[in-house]
């Protein structure tokens, strides 16, 4: 079956954790927009979703990691630093954004990587 | 549509309102010592009024997300300041003249602060930007 070539937990488990890094990056801009908005409370992915994915990638079973779905949450664990409520801090939030595109870079490596290994298998070069 | 770019459909709308609020707080400089406004009266600070709005909850994973835009440019209500100068066109019988209600320090870190959010904002877009052309990239070697 072709779907069996791209159904590798490592390929897959790459996939995934490409779109939970989108979704945040989604998050980390709008807490970034509304840097100066009072009570704003800042939002990033939700929390479970790393050890879910974590979890099922060392079961190995392609569906338990395929069924994963990222979502975003208000950060329980954050603090205000300012009397207005909003618990966004310009510096946290810069260094997660860069985090966030490094992972980034490593997954979509990651996921070429597997590509032309697989095209290398078929075509004898890569 | 598809969202190449993730997460700078709000951001644009940030940097407009940072941008209006650089360009009011130039105003208030400006005017720091105008004492004959249009209405007559010595200038009055203007404030922007930020307002925040959920987006759509249609738009499935991001609906707990929110945008932020310019509501109104109000007026700073508190009196204006009293100097002697007794020589001005504008003082009043004791020779008191009403200068805007402006500190000239609270503009500048007003300010400072403007333009530090809108560069973390700017610094998003470039991310985002740099995020999508790696995206495209996959498969190619």
């Amino acid at each position: 079956m072709i779907e069996a070539l791209f159904n590798q937990p490592n390929y897959l488990s790459a996939k995934k954790t490409l779109d939970a890094v989108a979704l945040r990056s989604e998050a980390i801009a709008n807490n970034l927009n509304n840097l100066e908005t009072p009570g704003y409370k800042r939002v990033d992915l939700a929390p479970d979703f790393e050890k879910e994915l974590a979890r099922a990638t060392t079961s190995n079973d392609s569906e338990q990691i395929a069924s994963l779905k990222p979502t975003l949450a208000v950060d329980a664990t954050s603090v205000p630093s300012s009397k207005d409520g909003n618990s966004v801090h310009l510096e946290d939030e810069l260094m997660k954004m860069n985090q966030n595109a490094m992972t980034h870079a490593l997954e979509t490596q990651l996921v070429s990587g597997t590509l032309a290994k697989m095209r290398l298998a078929i075509t004898g070069h890569a | 549509m598809i969202q190449i770019l993730s997460g700078i459909q709000n951001t644009s709308a940030s940097l407009d309102a940072e941008r209006t609020r650089l360009d009011v707080i130039s105003q208030n400089i400006a005017n720091a010592h105008t004492t004959h406004d249009v209405d007559g009266k010595p200038y009055q600070r203007r404030v922007v009024v930020f307002e925040n709005e959920l987006n759509n909850a249609m738009n499935g994973d991001t609906a707990g997300l929110s945008t932020m835009h310019v509501a109104k440019i109000a007026r700073d209500s508190r009196p204006p300041t009293k100097v002697y100068d007794p020589g001005n066109p504008e003082a009043d019988a004791k020779g008191m003249v009403s200068m805007p209600n402006i500190n000239i320090h609270e503009e500048m870190a007003d300010l400072i602060s403007a333009s530090r959010t809108f560069e973390a904002n700017l610094a998003v877009v470039k991310n985002a930007r740099s995020m999508a052309m790696q995206t495209l990239a996959i498969g190619r070697h």
